[in-house]
């Protein structure tokens, strides 16, 4: 630490020469010196070594001018080595540098009027993995999400008044691929008039093909009474044709695969409940209600060591 | 009794939940204005509304919506014209003027030290006996900082940081403090040094390589442009070192300033009552709890080195250099050994 006196820089400076063994930074030296070195003193010197410097010449004698400054030369010539980023000293340059481009875009623009959220268009700012490696900095979620806020706000200025400046900004950081460009292709009942549609259930997976006509129902190739034996299980597989009162007027052929009766069932009633909503979109309400194309993600919770099942805990034994 | 506060209490309540903006308000606020443009009336109802007859006559006279964009502008126009009417206030307090147009350090007044409340210490038994000489007197409890002497200081740090300037050092500004993040930036924009509002991380100098690698550099000539022939010497070069360090608020950047002591790098800091003089090598005595205060020193403090940087550009329009510059055979040296890399060019031409 420098001594606290007026003159600690010169203090500080003596320390350096004793004991540092890097050569100075230049500013330190020139200010330890009190010289100025101009450039093209430096380099005349180099240059004419020959022409007789003015001590050498007779006193009377008066010394020709000095030679044109070469530019082209002093700007080529290295002068400093500088951080390349207001930033640097903070360790994140790149990312300080992109919060602060932003901030001030976003004061640039306060005024422009903006639209709700859910009005501004969708976009896929990159995911904190994938700023990492654009910025190549360790940057922490928290400080990302002030960055993110900051998009989204300049996002929502009014879409036909964005100025061309943070468009492009923007788009900067957009993921690579724009997700939300896909859409969705919403499957429809084919050229034979079948509708197909899968239902999952527990462990089971039913595939359904619905067709019109009188309402038979085949479950991998034996009748709905063969597969299941009771009432409730064939009531459920049925329920969205029977709570829509179109149970005379579809044929399904369905295979249903894994799980037990119960789970099976219950995918065939998902299974069915989408095919019917091929072929009547209007049902959708309805079936909604009815519960039948709700999916139940529900899948059996594994058993923990330590645990009888999934939560049971061995009974406590004193000793 | 009990009734009447069950209906004080559940009226004030219902209140609060209809509550609806007034009118005039959410005429002027931004995102009602494009609301009521981007509304377009449901063509159900208009359909009903209509009879057949009447909808040829209605699709010919529907009068455009104005557009959002020429809606703000006369917004806009509108607002500028009422900004230029009335009578001018004189003498005002814009907090963002210390930002926008920071004063030169000629001209500090006493006055604008005042009013920014530097004189401010802290409550008199938190004091440190080094600052007395600092110390005006005691009112209400606290110590008051004599302005004279902070004025004294302060021109003397904004000498050192427009010299430091003037022959090509970095210049860090640090304040690490809530608040102070703006005005660090402005500081070092206009001095065309670094900044630092954020957690100084330690060892950034005492272990540049390790936390600084990483950050890139480049070679500028004397007038600051970047040569790009030089980049492929930079690897492996130690990391930089600031030549000066202006620290807003000392106190919790401990160990800045002591790296910054072990690396013999000279520092300015705002030193308060309760704050160690001999932590800095030039203390300024103000208070550093104040924002408006700690703005306008580092506004001041830029300034100078926006002096000093413009000295320095001038200068080297004209060929000359106040600092020693680096060479190209400096720059191709090991930056450890000081020797030319073995098997290189340079290796070679020195030897024959």
């Amino acid at each position: 630490m420098a001594r606290p006196t007026t003159n600690g820089l010169a203090q500080a400076l003596q320390a350096l020469q004793i004991r540092s063994t890097l050569p100075a930074r230049p500013v330190i030296r020139s200010l330890a010196q009190q010289r100025r070195t101009y450039a093209i003193e430096v380099e005349a010197a180099a240059q004419q070594s020959s022409t007789p410097t003015p001590s050498e010449l007779p006193p009377t004698e008066l010394a020709p001018a000095a030679p044109k400054i070469e530019f082209g030369n002093f700007l080529s010539r290295p002068a400093r080595i500088v951080p390349a980023s207001p930033s640097y000293f903070s360790g994140s340059p790149r990312f300080i540098d992109h919060v602060l481009e932003l901030e001030n875009l976003q004061a640039k623009y306060a005024s422009l009027p903006t639209v709700a959220a859910s009005e501004a268009p969708r976009m896929a700012w990159f995911k904190l993995a994938q700023f990492r490696d654009y910025v190549g900095e360790p940057v922490p979620m928290k400080k990302y999400k002030i960055l993110v806020k900051i998009l989204q706000r300049l996002n929502r200025i009014q879409p036909d008044m964005v100025p061309e400046e943070v468009k492009t900004t923007l788009k900067s950081f957009l993921r690579p691929g724009n997700p939300f460009a896909v859409e969705h292709i919403s499957r429809t009942v084919d050229e034979n008039g079948r509708a197909r549609a899968k239902g999952k259930r527990k462990e089971s997976t039913a595939v359904v093909q619905l067709v019109e006509g009188e309402g038979e129902v085949i479950v991998n190739g034996k009748s709905l009474v063969e597969v299941f034996q009771r009432v409730h299980d064939r009531e459920s597989a049925l329920w969205a044709l029977r709570c829509t009162q179109r149970l005379d007027k579809y044929n399904a052929w369905v295979t249903v695969r894994g799980g037990g009766i119960t789970g099976q069932a219950e995918a065939i009633t998902l299974a069915i409940g989408r095919a019917l909503m091929m072929h009547e979109p209007g049902l959708k309400p309805v079936l909604r209600k009815a519960g039948v194309i709700s999916v139940d993600a529900r899948r059996v919770e594994r058993k923990k060591p330590g645990h009888v099942k999934a939560r049971k805990m061995p009974t406590w034994v004193k000793r | 009794m009990i009734v009447r506060n069950l209906f004080m209490r559940q009226s004030r309540q219902l209140i609060a939940l209809n509550r609806q903006a007034p009118v005039f308000t959410r005429s002027l606020s931004t995102e009602v204005a494009s609301d009521t443009i981007t509304q377009t009336p449901s063509v159900g109802s208009a359909e009903i509304a209509q009879s057949p007859v009447e909808q040829g006559i209605q699709t010919t006279s529907t009068v455009p919506e104005p557009r959002p964009l020429k809606q703000w502008d006369a917004l806009e126009k509108r607002r500028h014209k009422f900004n230029t009417l009335g009578s001018k206030v004189q003498e005002s307090y814009d907090p963002e003027n210390v930002l926008r147009n920071p004063p030169k350090p000629a001209d500090v007044t006493l006055e604008m030290l005042l009013a920014a409340g530097t004189h401010m210490g802290h409550s008199t038994s938190r004091w440190n006996p080094q600052n007395s000489r600092y110390i005006f007197g005691i009112r209400e409890g606290i110590h008051i900082i004599s302005l004279d002497v902070t004025a004294a200081y302060l021109r003397r740090a904004a000498k050192v940081v427009e010299e430091v300037a003037a022959r090509g050092g970095i210049i860090l500004f640090a304040g690490t403090r809530k608040g102070q993040k703006r005005s660090v930036v402005r500081a070092a924009e206009l001095a065309k040094g670094y900044h630092i509002f954020e957690r100084w991380i330690p060892g950034s100098l005492t272990n540049g390589q390790q936390i600084l690698g990483h950050c890139k550099t480049k070679v500028v000539n004397a007038l600051d442009q970047e040569l790009s022939k030089f980049r492929v010497d930079l690897a492996d070069r130690p990391s930089i070192k600031p030549d000066l360090v202006v620290v807003l608020n000392p106190l919790e950047n401990v160990v800045l300033l002591h790296e910054c002591g072990l690396n013999n790098v000279p520092t300015i800091g705002i030193i308060d009552t309760d704050a160690d003089p001999t932590r800095v090598t030039y203390p300024i005595p103000a208070n550093d709890d104040t924002l408006r205060g700690t703005n306008l020193i580092a506004g001041i403090l830029g300034r100078a080195g926006e002096a000093g940087q413009a000295r320095r550009l001038k200068m080297a329009q004209e060929g000359k250099t106040t600092y020693e510059p680096i060479t190209a055979r400096q720059l191709r040296l090991d930056p450890l050994t000081g020797t030319p890399p073995p098997g290189s060019e340079l290796e070679k031409s020195e030897r024959d």
